[in-house]
Order: C-alpha cells, then sequence, then structure tokens
C-alpha cells in the first residue's frame, strides 16, 4: 500500500524496476487515463463551459459577451421560460406518479408462478426495446384523430378526442406515453427487488396464517425499500430530461402546452441561436437534477446503516 | 432492519384448514393474475401491431370506418417506396457504424477504468471514482451547448467521430465493471503475476473472459441507447448521407407525413435491429436494465 500511494505515474514509468507496486499503481493509471481523458473533455470541460457561457450573451457568430446576471434575471420574468417550468413540473409529476404503483403491481405479478411466463414477460418489456423515434412517431399516427385510440374509446361512446392538436390534451397524451414506456423498465428492476427477498420471510408468514396482502404489506413493501426509492428517484430524473418525443410529435405545441424544460433549451440554442440564455436555463435544469441525486446519495447512504 | 419484527408482526389469523377453500382463492388469484397480465400484454403490444398492420395497409384503407385491423389487400409496396424515397441503406449503416463504435469503445474503456478501480491501490484512487461517478448527474440536456461549441472547434460537425467519440465511456459502464471485477478473487490476479504474465496479459486473458455477463449486458445497454440516440445527431449532423436512422425517420415524418403506410414501414425497419438484439440476447437485455438500478 505505502510504497503505491507514494508512487508518481512519471516517476513509476521511468523506474519501473523499482517494485511491483510501483509498477502495478502505474498500470492503475494507465488504463484509466482513457476513461478520464473522454469524461474530461467531453462532460467536465462542458458542464464548466454551460456555467462560464450561462453569463454572457453569444450568438455563434459574434464573440461572446459578458452580461453578469441578465440571462438569469431575463428568465425569472419571461413567461415562456416559466411556462416551460411548470409543464415540465406538470410532465414529472403526473407521468411518474403512475409509474410507481404499476410497475410494483407487474412486478409482483411475475413475481408467482403463471402460464408462460418468459413469454409474457418478454412481451410486456417491449415497450422498453421500441427506439424512442419510432415510438413517438407510431404513437402520433395512433392519436390521429380518425386514429386507433379513438376508435377504441369510441366503442365506449367516448367522442373523439384531438390528442395532439388540443392544448388541452397534447401534454396529456405526451404523459400517456412516457407511462408506458417506463413501466416495463421499472417493472424490471422491480423484479429483481423482489426477487432478492428470501423465501423463508413468505414461508414463515404462510404458517402464522398471513394471507398474501398481508405478506405483501409486511414483508414485501418494507423490504423493497430501498428499491422503491431508487425507482422513485430514477423514473424523477428520466422524466426531467424528456424531450425527444415532444419534440417529434408537437415541437413543443400546440400553445407551448408541450414545450417541456430541455426541449425549450434545445430551441433556445439551435433554433434561436441565444447560446447563453440557453445556457443559463440549463442551469435550472442542472440544479434539479443535482437536488435529486442528492436525495438519492442521501437515502443510499441511511439504507447502509 | 426490523425483518423479523415485520414478519412478527403479521397478524395472527386463524389457520386456514379447508384445502378446498385454498384452492378455490389460489385459483381464483390465478385467473385474476392472468387477466391483468394479459392486459398489459395488449397495452405493450398494440403500438407494435399497429405499426406493422399500417405498414401494410394501402394508404386508401389507412383511416377507414370501421377500422381495418387485418390489412386487405396486403400492401408491400410501402416498404420499396419508403426505401427507395430515401437513402436508407446509408442511414442504417451510419447507424450500425456509430453504434457498433459506441459498444467497443464502452467495453474497452469501462472494463479497463472498472478494473484499475477494483484490482489497483493508488494515490487518488477514492477519488476519481467518485469524478467519474459523478459524470452520471451531467446529462446531455444540461451540457449540450457547450458539447455542440467543443465538436465545433475540433471540427467534428458532420462527422463519425463526432457521433462516436463524445460517448466512447461514460459513468455507470465505469460503476458496472467495476463491481463485477469486485467479486474476481486477487489470488487469481497474483498467481499470473507470479508466473509471470504481463500486466495487459492478465487483463486480456483473465480479467475480460471472468467479466463475460457483464461485458454482454453493458455491450446490449450500451448499443441499444446508441442505436436510440436522437438529439445528439439532430444537433451536430445536417449533411444528408451521415443522417442516423432515428433522424431519418423524424425528417422522413415531416417531410412525408401523411405517407403513412410508408412512415410505419420505414418505423418497423428502424425497430429490427432493436428486436434481433432482444429476442438473441434477451437475458443480456433485462440484466443491463436491471444493473440501472444498482447501488452500492
Amino acid at each position: 500500500m505505502s510504497s503505491a500511494v507514494r508512487a508518481e505515474p512519471l516517476t513509476a514509468r521511468r523506474r519501473l524496476h523499482i517494485g511491483l507496486g510501483v509498477k502495478q499503481a502505474a498500470f492503475g493509471y494507465a488504463i484509466l487515463f482513457p476513461t478520464l481523458a473522454v469524461l474530461a473533455v467531453f462532460r467536465f470541460v462542458p458542464m464548466l463551459q454551460a456555467f462560464v457561457i450561462s453569463f454572457t450573451k453569444y450568438d455563434l457568430i459574434h464573440p461572446p459577451q459578458f452580461v453578469g446576471f441578465a440571462n438569469f434575471v431575463d428568465l425569472v420574468r419571461d413567461p415562456l421560460f416559466l411556462n416551460s417550468m411548470r409543464v415540465s413540473l406538470t410532465y414529472v409529476v403526473f407521468s411518474v406518479l403512475p409509474v410507481w404503483p404499476l410497475s410494483l403491481a407487474l412486478a409482483v405479478l411475475f413475481n408467482r408462478s403463471l402460464l408462460v411466463k418468459n413469454l409474457l414477460r418478454s412481451a410486456v418489456f417491449m415497450p422498453v426495446v421500441m427506439p424512442a423515434v419510432v415510438m413517438a412517431v407510431v404513437w402520433t399516427f395512433m392519436y390521429h384523430q380518425d386514429g386507433v385510440i379513438n376508435t377504441v374509446l369510441g366503442w365506449a361512446g367516448i367522442d373523439p378526442v384531438p390528442w395532439l392538436r388540443s392544448s388541452s390534451t397534447a401534454l396529456w397524451a405526451v404523459i400517456l406515453i412516457g407511462i408506458w414506456r417506463a413501466t416495463p423498465y421499472y417493472m424490471v428492476i422491480f423484479l429483481a427487488g423482489l426477487q432478492a427477498i428470501p423465501a423463508q420471510y413468505y414461508e414463515a408468514a404462510e404458517i402464522d396464517g398471513a394471507g398474501k396482502w398481508t405478506s405483501f404489506w409486511y414483508i414485501t413493501l418494507p423490504l423493497l425499500r430501498p428499491t422503491t426509492l431508487l425507482v422513485m428517484v430514477m423514473t424523477v430524473i428520466v422524466a426531467m430530461k424528456v424531450f425527444a418525443v415532444p419534440l417529434i410529435m408537437t415541437g413543443g405545441g400546440p400553445a407551448d402546452s408541450t414545450r417541456v424544460l430541455p426541449l425549450f433549451i434545445y430551441q433556445t440554442a439551435f433554433e434561436f441561436f441565444d447560446m447563453g440564455r440557453a445556457a443559463a436555463m440549463s442551469m435550472f435544469l442542472f440544479a434539479a437534477v443535482i437536488l435529486f441525486t442528492v436525495a438519492q446519495i442521501r437515502i443510499f447512504t441511511r439504507g447502509e446503516d | 432492519m426490523g425483518n423479523a419484527g415485520a414478519v412478527a408482526a403479521t397478524p395472527r389469523t386463524p389457520k386456514r384448514t379447508a384445502a378446498f377453500a385454498l384452492w378455490t382463492t389460489r385459483r381464483r388469484g390465478g385467473i385474476l393474475a392472468h387477466g391483468l397480465v394479459l392486459a398489459a400484454v395488449l397495452i405493450s403490444l398494440l403500438p407494435y401491431y399497429w405499426m406493422v398492420s399500417s405498414s401494410l395497409k394501402t394508404i386508401a384503407n389507412m383511416f377507414v370506418i370501421p377500422i381495418q385491423w387485418i390489412p386487405d389487400p396486403v400492401n408491400w409496396r410501402s416498404y420499396i417506396l419508403a426505401w427507395n424515397a430515401q437513402d436508407f441503406g446509408r442511414y442504417f449503416l451510419n447507424s450500425g457504424v456509430v453504434a457498433v463504435g459506441i459498444t467497443l469503445g464502452n467495453l474497452l474503456l469501462a472494463s479497463l477504468a472498472g478494473y484499475s478501480l477494483a484490482k489497483f491501490r493508488y494515490l487518488g484512487r477514492g477519488v476519481l471514482f467518485i469524478l467519474i461517478l459523478s459524470t452520471m448527474m451531467l446529462p446531455l440536456e444540461v451540457t449540450m451547448v457547450p458539447l455542440f461549441l467543443i465538436i465545433k472547434r475540433l471540427d467534428w460537425v458532420n462527422s463519425y467521430q463526432g457521433l462516436i467519440v463524445p460517448f466512447l465511456v461514460d459513468g455507470f459502464g465505469v460503476f458496472l465493471m467495476r463491481q463485477y471485477i469486485l467479486a474476481i478473487p486477487k489470488d487469481l490476479i497474483d498467481s499470473a503475476r507470479i508466473d509471470g504474465a504481463s500486466e495487459f496479459r492478465i487483463y486480456w486473458q483473465i480479467v475480460l473472459p471472468l467479466c463475460r455477463p457483464a461485458l454482454v449486458a453493458l455491450g446490449v445497454f450500451t448499443f441499444r441507447e446508441a442505436w436510440d440516440m436522437y438529439i445528439w445527431p439532430l444537433i451536430i449532423i445536417s449533411k444528408d448521407s451521415l443522417r442516423t436512422v432515428p433522424l431519418a425517420i423524424s425528417l422522413f415524418m415531416s417531410s412525408y407525413g401523411t405517407a403513412w403506410d410508408q412512415l410505419m414501414a420505414i418505423a418497423t425497419l428502424g425497430t429490427i435491429p432493436m428486436i434481433l438484439l432482444f429476442f438473441f440476447l434477451q437475458r443480456a437485455f433485462i440484466q443491463g436494465v436491471a444493473a440501472t438500478g444498482l447501488k452500492e
């Protein structure tokens, strides 16, 4: 340990013969280096730059101009920005809340014995397999005024809904797709959590005469707590970053009703070429992601006690 | 943890003695469970069915009332028309090159970095590991503006390297490989050293083969993400010949918006690589997803 700790990569490289520890430490650094290089150039440097750019006015043509907090001050007064924050919040809350019980319920169903279980599980998993762009295109088609969704609703006597054409329904249409895609994904994670619960607990409970619901409530849920918390945080972070689907399906419309924050950042940067403003907006998104990630880390360090 | 407490806390209802009662509840529960699962299967598969069946309908039958569940007549021409409308052969090649490049890069770099972090001792290892993990908190959505500026400065706009190099490795892959390699006994590595094997040979011939399951899971997961990539190509690719499949599909929709048969045909073709991947490597596919739920 001690020789390796004192070793520095350059001297180590020059004096390979000195000791095995030094040689090994040098090799350890060497094979870590490509990863560090890629992440430094394409993750850390951009992050620092995003911070710097957020204090400038920059349109890609003229050199960036330092403007202090002007971007941030403008943003908090900009109704379009506030709208996109509200849309994002609505999207996150309503696309995430149903996923928790649905994915857990599916996992519980698949954790018991079923006929042709593996086949059914693969079928339920299929939404995760579909590429996001294909999903956006196919659902746009299904949401068509005369499309399959309105037809099925018509069987129940419901009038055709102008899904993506109306500002009061478009966001809900996008949210529904989010739920469709996310539920089987988190089902897999819940299933892994369920399978880690030792069967003896259930056997013991059954001997005590506990029913299925009692076992679920007093064994499954408490023991699944770390997985549940993880799923909660993951779903929220993923939902905060959504924008390929609304971009393809609605472009943010109608009447800005689906312009989630990441979509607005993208459009500000690459359609209006206001890099400073876009970077400032991304700081808000970054703050939200950090907040939830820190919450995630805290949950886990607490769970390990 | 209080597991024992939880078990003990279950109310002591009288034991059910009638085997018959038990049998009927199990059976009823079984029917209900199968019904619910079947409903989930239908909801999961309907978009697939609708995509494929619509790709085979004539445009006149696309929105007929009553709705046509089975295409009649079957219209294969949509596939030929769509394929020839744009240079889709090229776009599939582009997507393939990009996805394979990103996947190989992740397998190599993440396994090297994971091996380093799991089995070598050196100054700053803990800090470096945390730095690498922290990149998982930096989504593309936050860094896309400066990342684009960097790619522009490197003159990598409209290039394969611009699509591949920024994604050659990420925190998740390194984390996954490190966790897996931690479980490999140190004795195995040390005895190879005593036998005089070089460090690189130990990695290549001992560590890497032992990591096979993790590598397959990471590979499938990375390939799926890379094939799915949409925003980044949208930002840095403007040349027709460098379009990836997702980019081409979305552009096809905006330029041939009402040719639903062709659009569904091209969407079906764009999904086939993922279906094949899932079909042949199902276990690894699901393991990769389950691994995103790993914690330390």
